[in-house]
């Protein structure tokens, strides 16, 4: 008998979550709703006494001070309600939530198949709105048709006594677990099954995988095991292992690359190693701090004798895109697991978000699966959930609006942790499995989570169908997880630890049993969400939360024990072995039987033709524009632009300085609301040492060439770090290319060659420009295929490929925090300088997009003369000779001036006939060229021979000083062409978003 | 220093300020140790090996079902006779954000007439409608008989919580301003009450209340994050501070920061 209780602010309280409501309704749709009430309700289904009933109503889910409740429906006055809630196998955080605290306060166990469904009721009042109203309402603000099932009642549909009904989104599979025999005598019958299953095997590959099943040796060994053909386990295991998104094949690949200008030809085998794998290799030779590169979860480097730090970065864009903050918070929650399963454990210290969607404003014809603007809310508030509730700080992220973004969003979510060199007496940095030690899975439980996506989303929704190919992340779940592990771990019982990810046990097992060289899994162990998943299934699932652990067989118990008293479910579900098989069992029958060193041998190499042709033969050229006149209105409209304007909004909802470590925050200035180029934080307390973290993204250079795309992002990322502060002798980067598809068809991607020639380019810059400023890469990940097909006015699709994007990470060590610095001016009369020079590099900057240009002149790093400055300036820094410091970045010198101006809430008077260019550039070339290198500091007058004694002549000009009267004036020798409050500075670039909270 | 006050700081089911408490504890000169809530209810630690008792910020539980709500009632369930014994022996519990929100679902606040078991205030989402990180003005009671606000007047400190709008009914409220339990209000920058306004009142808190106590001053619950106020760099204005003090001439070692202060009152209790 399940039982359903609603629960309801009361009536003279504030509603804030249907105040939102209205907004929204009124913003986005112009629609009249006049009120909202919100009711949640809980779905209980147990059999609990009617005594029992009212406990749990009384003391766990009703508030006397704020709520009302009832089993019956509450009588709330509506105009349209409207019911939403979770489909089958959806994660119901709150309703796990519930079953806990119902055994806990009726000190009962709920057996198996009892549980706790939560939805919510709206009541929407306004007289004028239609049926059709309440259903976009429903659909466009309070629903995803992906996870959510909904209702619509008007007034005279509703039935006071039942309400909504009783709606219990149980799974239900009545289905006995099967493996199957899939004979492949044939490439053809592979490539049936590879259809059929959408296994998404490559053409190439199916050879390489049917010689290994023939090979007489191999069959003799499977017969022994009582095995024939392959089984359904292990063709969707070799799929997982063989993916682009797990083996990185793109990446791995060989390209053909042609210069169609020079006719120059070159083959480039293998990306990764060409590019990112020596020249990592190379700087830790010549960086000591390098800890731990190229192998594992995450990247590791020194912070101190004491602690290692921890960084790595991911996407997770298809499923934001589909469900924003479903993937967004799954994202971020599993970002976090990597330095949790880096060397033994690390603890989080810190997150940071780069978000790239459509324009916030589109109302163009095509019609992305979510509006930009609902798009973005979503992954906000599932990075903003994601990280609060694992009690990690965020405080740094970004977002980029441009229309290649509405075909498919960005989604990066970066990771920090922190280690002791030493854990239990072991080296913490590294770990491996021996023979024996138990495969102890810990978290959640498994359940048809992101199992072939693409395949259940196509497949009819029945009501009992799980929708579990959409996750939703829990923080709850894994900051419990993360607690317990890391006791485990100064504890000394873990051998082995890695995430559970794509691909799943497949994949962390499968990885982690190479070192030992084997194992055994026993499938029919691995607890599961709701019983009838196939053998198959329980290997591959992705369900979130869950760690894989070797814990030696003398410490299972204690392990277990510590579990236990963090309510963190942990089971055995096999042994590590030497025999050199991957060995599953059900119910003590072999399901895969297969020899580990498969998947390491004979796969061929994907290929790819790339085919560079340079900005003057794709017709780019600079734009005939004279100079403008009204410097003044054009400064505050570019202010107001998307890309440049204030997004404290977001900001503020990211908690940034839990943990206590905060020193340099998100937001700086006088009035606590400026961009901070980056952040630093004291992980360690008791020490006055810090990282320093920044990131950067400037996709819109890749509309000229991805290859100054790249050097500019890594340029800017690192200009970021060394204004806070850091050293420039220990920065780490992490690079996360996404990228449009590459591979060439004709039809279907008929600039494939172009998109791979500047995924060469990029990858050939960065490997150049880490080189050449010495940034060893500590981690890094691609996400290709960012390309979406839209449908248009007239029933047509149309393809939108995103923007080659590269979003580059920096970390670094600042000895003392006391002596970092931030972005806004300090005091009247302190003198304003810029370091380095400006060019004419006005192409794709943001001064052109705001006329709808591109141009050519793409902003170009010179790594040499940039590094003379940026050492200097760490001189001056670390003298204490400078009272602020801020990068030049998108918007140019004019933009930042301002930037700072705002920051300080103080006047600027500065002559830019003084700064340094290497040819005359006009006054708006000037102001808004985005050369790279370049710096804004401020300093007093007193430091100011010692300041300039550390550049050399060049490198850095006084342009003019800081004013009590807070106006920007800007001259060019006699004439004054810019004077603006600062006020109206801040006021333009708060305009697009302030409103917003 | 072998008489040090021992603090203990709760962990686990989603709690996260833990480390940065106990780090605190122990700059203001406690001996802290990090307790799982499960080894207080198994009795594997002992409360009376302690003098004060942090409730800490987080999301217990995840907050799902109203925050601090499932966490105050494992506690009381399994551990209420052993708080009520802690309290009536003259010990001090303080509660930070999610631990405020706990102390008032469990009924140990604000604990009228010796009545520690009662729900009368409540903490309820921000009227913004949104979590909310920011620092924050507080006005310091210095009539409330508070044990941890002894002695302090105006404090910064960050708020970051999405439920910290305090609300009760007029009684309740009149007597909590009547007996001096309402130890600290949300002001703006001048110290005044934000009489409202946000985002000085970041929330929607009625009488702008950002924390109370109980009658007898040694419980204490607050939305704001004292512990993540433990070093002068918390202080989101300490560049620019810096960079005056350095103009005038003067860069002497800074006081205690006010989050130490106040877990210092604490320990000067006992002193």
């Amino acid at each position: 008998m399940a039982h359903r209780l609603e629960i309801t602010l009361k009536p003279e309280l504030l509603d804030a979550e249907g105040e939102g409501v209205c907004k929204k309704a009124a913003a986005y749709f112009s629609l009249p709703l006049e009120g909202v009430r919100t009711v949640q309700v809980l779905t209980i289904d147990a059999e609990l006494s009617a005594a029992q009933l009212e406990i749990v109503r009384t003391e766990i889910f009703t508030n006397p001070v704020t709520q009302i409740s009832s089993y019956e429906p509450l009588p709330i006055d509506f105009d349209w309600c409207v019911w939403v809630g979770y489909r089958p196998g959806v994660r119901d955080n709150p309703g796990s939530t519930a079953v806990e605290a119902i055994q806990d306060v009726l000190e009962i166990r709920l057996p198996r198949d009892a549980d706790v469904y939560t939805s919510r009721r709206y009541c929407l009042a306004g007289s004028r709105m239609t049926r059709a109203d309440a259903e976009l309402i429903a659909r466009e603000l309070l629903s995803n048709d992906i996870i959510q099932q909904v209702r619509v009642f008007s007034r005279s549909e509703w039935d006071p006594k039942t309400g909504i009904g009783i709606i219990i989104p149980r799974v239900r599979l009545d289905h006995t677990p099967t493996v199957t025999t899939l004979p492949i005598a044939s490439d053809e019958a592979l490539k049936r099954i590879s259809d059929e299953r959408n296994l998404a095997l490559n053409v190439n590959d199916m050879p390489v995988i049917r010689n290994y099943f023939m090979d007489p040796s191999v069959q003799a060994d499977r017969r022994q095991m009582g095995l024939s053909d392959p089984t359904d386990v292990e063709l969707e295991y070799i799929s997982q292992a063989r993916s682009d998104h797990c083996n990185h094949n793109t990446f791995q690949g060989l390209f053909r690359y042609t210069d169609l200008d020079t006719g120059q030809n070159e083959v480039v085998d293998n990306l990764f190693d060409t590019f990112i794998k020596q020249p990592t290799l190379t700087l830790k030779e010549k960086k000591d701090w390098v800890v731990s590169v190229l192998w594992d979860n995450a990247g590791v480097g020194r912070f101190d004798d004491d602690h290692y730090y921890v960084i790595t970065g991911e996407t997770h864009n298809s499923p934001s895109n589909m469900e924003a903050y479903g993937g967004a918070i799954t994202g971020i929650v599993g970002v976090y697991r990597d330095p949790l399963g880096t060397g033994l454990g690390s603890r989080l210290v810190m997150g940071s978000y780069g978000f790239c969607v459509g324009p916030r404003d589109y109302d163009g014809d095509l019609k992305p699966r979510l509006h930009p603007r609902r798009l973005l809310d979503g992954i906000i508030e599932g990075v903003r959930d994601g990280g609060n509730k694992s009690g990690i700080p965020t405080p740094f992220g970004q977002v980029i609006f441009d229309d290649g973004y509405l075909g498919k969003c960005l989604v990066y979510v970066t990771a920090v942790g922190i280690m002791p060199a030493q854990a239990a007496g072991a080296p913490a940095e590294l770990k491996t499995t021996s023979s024996g030690d138990r495969v102890i899975m810990c978290g959640g439980r498994v359940g048809k989570d992101g199992i072939h996506g693409v395949t259940a989303s196509s497949e009819t929704f029945s009501e009992h169908t799980p929708a579990g190919h959409v996750q939703i992340g829990d923080p709850y779940t894994q900051k419990k997880m993360h607690d317990f592990l890391l006791e485990a771990r100064d504890a000394g019982l873990i051998q082995f630890i890695t995430d559970n990810g794509g691909g799943g046990l497949s994949s962390s097992v499968g990885e982690s049993a190479r070192y030992s060289g084997g194992c055994e899994v026993w499938l029919d162990q691995v607890p599961l969400k709701y019983s009838g998943l196939d053998q198959w299934e329980i290997w591959v699932s992705e369900s979130q939360e869950r760690m894989t652990v070797a814990v030696k067989a003398d410490d299972v118990d204690r392990f277990m024990a510590l579990s236990r008293k963090h309510a963190v479910e942990s089971t055995i579900i096999g042994a590590y072995t030497d025999t050199g098989k991957l060995h599953l069992t059900y119910d003590g029958k072999t399901c895969a039987y297969i020899n580990m060193d498969f998947l390491q041998s004979g796969f061929p190499q994907w290929e790819f033709d790339a085919e560079w042709r340079p900005p003057a033969h794709r017709g780019l050229h600079e734009p005939v524009l004279s100079e403008p006149a009204d410097y003044s209105r054009l400064l505050c409209d570019l202010l107001s632009r998307p890309n440049i304007a204030s997004k404290e909004w977001i900001v503020r909802q990211y908690d940034h300085e839990v943990q206590g470590g905060s020193v340099v925050k998100s937001l700086v200035g006088a009035e606590r609301d400026m961009n901070s180029d980056g952040t630093v934080l004291r992980p360690v307390l008791t020490s006055n040492r810090g990282l320093v973290f920044a990131q950067a993204m400037l996709p819109m250079y890749s509309a000229i060439d991805a290859w100054h795309m790249t050097t500019c992002t890594i340029d800017e990322a690192l200009r970021r770090m060394l204004a806070l502060g850091a050293d420039p002798d220990h920065i780490g980067g992490v690079d996360n290319f996404c990228w449009p598809s590459i591979q060439y068809d004709p039809q279907k991607n008929p600039d494939g060659k172009f998109k791979a020639a500047q995924l060469v380019r990029s990858c050939r810059a960065l490997a150049e420009t880490c080189l050449a400023y010495g940034i060893p890469l500590l981690s890094g990940k691609d996400s290709m295929y960012v390309d979406g097909h839209l449908a248009g006015r007239y029933g047509e699709t149309h393809k939108v490929s995103a923007l080659e994007s590269l979003q580059f990470s920096t970390i670094g060590v600042i000895p003392d925090v006391e002596t970092a610095v931030t972005m806004d001016v300090k005091m009247p009369g302190d003198l304003v300088y810029v370091l380095g020079e400006t060019r004419d590099e006005l192409g794709a900057s943001e001064y052109y997009q705001c006329f709808g240009y591109t141009g050519a002149n793409v902003p170009k790093v010179r790594h040499e003369r940039f590094m003379k400055t940026y050492r200097a300036l760490h001189r001056a820094i670390a003298r204490g000779l400078i009272a602020s410091a801020h990068g030049i970045y998108r918007g140019g010198l004019g933009v930042h001036l301002a930037m700072i101006a705002m920051g300080g809430n103080h006047g600027l008077s500065v002559d830019i006939a003084r700064v340094f260019s290497d040819d005359p550039l006009r006054t708006d070339h000037l102001l808004f060229s985005e050369t790279p290198g370049r710096f804004l500091v401020s300093l007093a007058p007193e430091n100011a021979r010692a300041f300039e004694s550390l550049f050399e002549p060049g490198q850095f000009a006084c342009i003019g000083e800081v004013t009590d009267t807070a106006v920007l004036n800007v001259c060019r020798g006699s004439n004054s062409f810019i004077s603006v409050p600062v006020s109206d500075l801040k006021s333009a670039w708060k305009m697009p978003f302030g409103g917003l909270i | 220093m072998s008489n040090r006050i021992n603090a203990l700081v709760l962990c686990g089911y989603g709690l996260n300020c833990d480390i940065e408490t106990a780090h605190a504890l122990e700059l203001a000169g406690a001996k802290a140790r990090r307790v799982h809530i499960n080894s207080v209810i198994d009795g594997s630690v002992d409360l009376a090996d302690f003098q004060l008792m942090v409730f800490v910020g987080g999301f217990s539980w995840g907050d799902d079902h109203g925050a601090g709500v499932i966490q105050a009632v494992r506690m009381k369930k399994n551990a209420g006779e052993k708080l009520l014994k802690f309290v009536q022996d003259g010990n001090l519990v303080l509660g930070i954000c999610n631990g405020f929100q706990t102390l008032v679902n469990l009924g140990l606040l604000p604990g009228f007439d010796g009545d520690y078991g009662g729900r009368s205030v409540a903490l309820t989402f921000n009227d913004c409608g949104n979590f909310r990180d920011d620092w924050v003005h507080l006005q310091v009671n210095g009539s409330a008989p508070c044990v941890f606000t002894k002695g302090l007047a105006h404090m910064e400190l960050p708020v970051r919580h999405g439920e910290g709008k305090f609300i009760t009914d007029e009684g309740v409220l009149n007597r909590l301003i009547r007996e001096n339990q309402v130890v600290c209000r949300y002001a703006g920058p001048d110290g005044a009450p934000a009489d409202g306004r946000f985002p000085d009142n970041p929330n929607g808190s009625i009488h702008d209340i950002a924390g109370i106590c109980d009658p007898t001053g040694r419980i204490f619950g607050l939305m704001p994050h004292p512990e993540a106020f433990n070093h002068p760099t918390n202080y989101p204005d300490w560049p620019r501070r810096k960079a005056f003090d350095s103009r005038s001439g003067g860069e002497a070692k800074p006081p205690p920061t006010m989050g130490i202060r106040l877990f210092q009152q604490a320990i000067n209790y006992f002193m």
